[in-house]
């Protein structure tokens, strides 16, 4: 009988008839987390990209700067409500209001995402903002000397450079959502937690189910941040370059030595 | 003939803060002009203004005689034919060397690859710096960072570049050889205006020179003219500091 076992007996009896059950649920957790961070990316980087577009009172016409900070304003109402409330309340004020309220019944997946995109999309607007603010403005001077339209610097000069200062940000963002989507559990996502909760609700093993959470948790995040450090330095390059030879080059060099 | 670029009474404020008053000039084709001045007589802003950097708050800018500050003007279009080259190189850091020597050709002129690798290639070796392509901005000196710059601006094959102190932020012994490339492109006649502290620059290569002080163009002329007979008092003394 389980309350006859020591704590290692116990872990071994808790992953051999749940251990399925805490991958699946991890598999869940990482799905949403992955998934979330990057519709959220794309939600702040529109964001972002809307709240620093450039107005010219003289230029552009009235319909253009009204409609502009329109969108600007409304960019702005939606950062300030979902960062200043609580992701779990979220969860429940969207999937219980969007019915009650607009009779849109969200399948608790579709809620779940949504959540979490929308909560992660409104902490990116303002990442990417401070991202692309920070870009040496010498860059997009840069750019526009060459001709390049707003759009096009943005694509081009600004947005890269952008991404790679806030990758750090994003890499964040991905961990806090691994974690955060254990608040999920309010709308019956069975993740990672749900598991844990539904296990030791049932064995009564709740330092044991813990224990072995925790460290399903933090192999995902300590991996993700390891992927991320990875991924940061394949795009910085490498730290020299080589010298063209003759063959990139052509009969120039001939000339030349160097 | 009709001048490349003709500013007339160009006025420039911020705010309150007048900072030009009645620009005239005139650029012909392979005119090489130095403009110079003190620091803050608004030699710079003169240059952001011809390039739409800065908005003119008044005047007029004629290129081939169409008046570019007209609301219909395609900006993007005119600065791909005047050209710009920043004291602080402004290359693009997520980009090598080649790429940033394509790229404008590839978005803004629609090139292909193929014929833009070629063009930047060409301009590359004319400023010394193809065995550099696949160099990060990052890791060029100053000197070299301002030519793989100037090869940006010529692979867009403009027809008016302008320099704003090419070399003011380089050591002394990196103006040497940005110095020497302008000096070949004048040669061969790229049409260009240069603001510049280098006098040499402005006596020996620039065949007119325009003398700045407190936002007026306060003396022009040939440069055996301005440096060997100034009419103003102003711009002896000005000479007087800086060739001393
Ligand atoms: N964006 C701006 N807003 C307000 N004032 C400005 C701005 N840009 C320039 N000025 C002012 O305009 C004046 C002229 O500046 P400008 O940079 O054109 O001078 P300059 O002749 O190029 O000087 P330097 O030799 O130091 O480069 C200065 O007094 C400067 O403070
Ligand atoms: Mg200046």
């Amino acid at each position: 009988m389980i309350s006859e076992m020591n704590f290692f007996e116990r872990i071994i009896y808790i992953l051999q008839s749940y251990g399925m059950s805490y991958l699946a649920g991890a598999g869940t957790t990482l799905a949403i987390a992955i998934v979330a961070t990057i519709i959220g990316c794309l939600i702040g980087f529109a964001a972002g990209v809307v709240q620093t577009i450039p107005l010219n009172l003289d230029r552009d016409s009235k319909v253009k700067v009204f409609l502009i900070k329109a969108v600007q304003t409304f960019l702005h109402m939606y950062v300030e409500l979902f960062r200043g409330t609580p992701m779990i309340v979220q969860a429940v004020f969207i999937y219980y209001g969007l019915a009650q309220i607009w009779g849109i019944q969200l399948g608790m997946w579709q809620a779940a995402f949504l959540v979490v995109s929308v909560n992660t999309g409104a902490y990116m607007a303002e990442s990417v903002r401070g991202g692309i603010i920070s870009v040496d403005p010498g860059q997009m001077e840069g750019a526009k000397s060459i001709g390049m339209n707003h759009v096009q610097s943005m694509m081009n000069v600004i947005l890269p450079q952008a991404f790679r200062n806030i990758l750090p940000q994003i890499g964040n963002n991905l961990i806090i959502n691994i974690k955060d989507t254990s608040v999920l559990s309010v709308i019956s996502i069975v993740d990672l937690f749900f598991v844990h909760k539904s296990v030791s609700g049932a064995l009564y093993t709740y330092f044991e189910s813990a224990s072995i959470v925790m460290l399903i948790y933090l192999t995902m995040t300590v991996s993700v941040s390891r992927l991320l450090r990875l991924f940061e330095k394949y795009l910085d390059g490498s730290d020299n370059y080589e010298l063209a030879n003759h063959m990139d080059i052509g009969n120039q060099m001939n000339k030349k030595r160097l | 003939m009709t001048p490349i670029l003709e500013l007339s009474h160009l006025e420039k404020s911020f705010g309150n803060h007048v900072i030009l008053r009645d620009i005239n000039f005139k650029v012909n084709a392979k005119d090489v002009i130095s403009v110079i001045g003190a620091s803050g007589s608004g030699k710079s802003t003169m240059l952001r203004c011809i390039n739409l950097l800065e908005i003119p708050s008044g005047g007029e800018i004629l290129f081939h005689g169409n008046p570019i500050l007209d609301r219909k003007n395609d900006i993007p279009d005119y600065r791909t034919k005047v050209g710009m080259v920043f004291q602080n190189f402004n290359l693009f850091s997520n980009m090598s060397v080649l790429e940033n020597c394509m790229v404008g050709q590839i978005k803004v002129l629609k090139r292909s690859k193929e014929e833009a690798k070629i063009k930047a290639m060409h301009f590359l070796e004319k400023v010394e710096m193809e065995p550099f392509i696949n160099a990060k901005p990052r890791q060029l000196s100053g000197g070299q960072k301002q030519r793989v710059a100037i090869a940006r601006a010529l692979s867009m094959e403009p027809e008016l570049l302008l320099f704003d102190e090419p070399t003011s932020a380089l050591d002394p012994l990196m103006v040497g050889e940005v110095l020497s490339v302008m000096k070949t492109l004048a040669r061969e006649g790229l049409t260009m205006i240069v603001v510049t502290h280098e006098m040499s620059f402005a006596r020996d290569v620039s065949n007119y020179v325009v003398y700045m002080d407190d936002g007026y163009i306060i003396e022009e002329g040939s440069p055996d003219k301005l440096f060997n007979n100034p009419n103003q008092e102003k711009t002896k003394k000005f000479l007087a500091t800086i060739l001393s």
